[in-house]
């Protein structure tokens, strides 16, 4: 199983207790950037293009656990930018750990294996291995040479000190399935905890507009991908947003589901649109106008079936529906049952 | 100022544009394009003051517009009264513009190491590698 009962517990408990009480918009990851510096220049990026002063920006350790105490969302992810850059993520983490959150510390690993010493190994801290493919693949989509043997070798030697380690991967239209599917061995061979994937979004200030999927050829290419699904694959997201990214589940999106907190606010209406910030947490809930986003609402949102929207609408039908928790019972006992 | 193509560059990038909004819808026209932009603009106000840096977020709706400036040099953002605005010139390098992947794919092989090595240095001489 890829995500520990204890996690499911803390998921499944939370979200029938936002059932329960009749809470229409909840968090259920908050997206916390401490800075947006990044060591790489990835093609299929729009989160770094800032001028230096914005780059050189971080967001103190208060200010991260205040962000996750105000929203408190049970699973607190860290992208960036490269989260390890920042000069104090060791005592971010530990205060985040302290919430008891379940964390991942979304990185390209080429920091990792130096900075290992300043955490401590728990079941709250994962860390989050960007791996867009082989080693060809990933190369190119991070612009440098070498950097998947990085990756590979910080991945062994979190292992090694006993971390919790999951990879992330996005797809894009050039992907071939094939080798797609070689990759997830290799990353079951290396002793992942589980791997989570998820198609392009087209940033608007990303360089590379062209290879981003639209819907239609998001769903064949995962469904080449997930079909005939071998039984040492392990998927640390779920079950039903697999089926969703291959054509077997229509869902809204979820924009409030992984609200986004970063040096200007809380980001309206989510991680991948900028469309001004609020101050507060409640701000975000209370005034963005939730009903102009979505599937079939924003032309911004029209192709987008990105995890960050979706996700949260997956879970939300397990612990919503009777036919949403069946099947994603059935597909974590049997995951070759898909 | 409702055609915004006319506004842009060759390459798309507003970079080098100076807008003098002479209402407040036009105000807010340029607003928007300066949220919308990837590099720093400079703020000219009524009060004859001039401010540069980036420009987040703003609340259009309401009785007082205004926009979330970070200035250059300063570490907490300034609000900014769309009414006190006189002048947004887009001054900064617009971070997003010429990085296409047309761009990069046409690019020489040498161009391209190049380039890839340009940023691992910039990292390396920053302490991130």
């Amino acid at each position: 199983m890829a995500v520990p009962i204890s996690q499911m517990y803390t998921v499944a408990s939370y979200v029938l207790a936002q059932k329960l009480r009749g809470v229409k918009h909840y968090p259920l990851v908050l997206m916390l950037e401490p800075l947006f510096r990044c060591n790489l220049a990835c093609a299929g990026c729009g989160k770094i293009q800032y001028p230096d002063h914005i780059l050189d920006k971080r967001l103190t350790p208060e200010q991260c656990w205040a962000a996750a105490e105000e929203c408190g969302a049970p699973i607190v992810a860290i992208p960036g930018g490269e989260p390890l850059i920042h000069p104090e993520i060791g005592r971010i983490v530990d205060g985040l750990v302290a919430q008891k959150r379940y964390l991942y510390v979304c990185t390209n690993a080429i920091l990792l294996e130096r900075k290992l010493k300043e955490f401590t190994p728990s079941k709250y801290l994962t860390f989050s291995i960007h791996m867009d493919g082989l080693k060809n693949e990933h190369d190119l989509a991070v612009c440098r040479d070498g950097v998947y043997e990085i990756a590979v070798k910080a991945i062994r030697e979190a292992l090694k000190r006993g971390h919790r380690v999951t990879t992330n991967t996005t797809l894009f239209d050039d992907a071939n399935p094939d080798r797609v599917r070689q990759f997830f061995d290799e990353m079951m061979d290396l002793g992942v905890e589980g791997m989570m994937i998820s198609p392009g979004y087209s940033y608007q200030k990303a360089p590379d507009q062209q290879h981003f999927l639209k819907k239609a050829k998001t769903r064949a290419l995962f469904s080449r991908i997930l079909s005939r699904p071998k039984a040492r694959w392990k998927f640390n997201q779920s079950p039903l947003f697999l089926d969703f990214l291959m054509g077997k589940k229509e869902y809204e999106c979820t924009p409030w589901g992984n609200p986004t907190y970063n040096v200007f606010g809380w980001q309206k209406p989510c991680y991948l649109l900028q469309e001004g910030y609020a101050k507060t947490f409640r701000e975000l809930m209370e005034t963005t106008e939730w009903q102009d986003y979505g599937t079939s609402k924003n032309e911004k949102c029209a192709e987008c079936m990105v995890h960050c929207g979706y996700e949260a609408s997956a879970v939300s039908d397990t612990f919503g529906t009777v036919s949403g928790f069946a099947r994603t019972a059935k597909l974590t006992l049997l995951p070759t049952s898909r | 100022m409702t055609d915004i193509d006319k506004h842009m560059g060759a390459d798309g990038s507003l970079e080098g544009r100076v807008f003098r909004p002479s209402s407040v819808e036009e105000i807010a026209e340029a607003v928007e394009l300066a949220l919308d932009y990837r590099g720093d603009v400079t703020l000219g106000l009524l009060s004859g003051e001039f401010i540069v840096g980036y420009l987040f977020s703003r609340q259009a709706k309401g009785e007082t517009p205004s926009c979330e400036f970070f200035p250059q040099d300063k570490s907490v953002p300034r609000t900014i009264p769309y009414s006190e605005i006189a002048s947004i010139a887009f001054t900064g390098e617009d971070t997003a513009s010429g990085k296409s992947w047309e761009a990069w794919a046409s690019k020489k092989e040498s161009e391209r190491r190049a380039e890839a090595e340009r940023v691992e240095a910039d990292a390396r001489a920053r302490g991130y590698l």
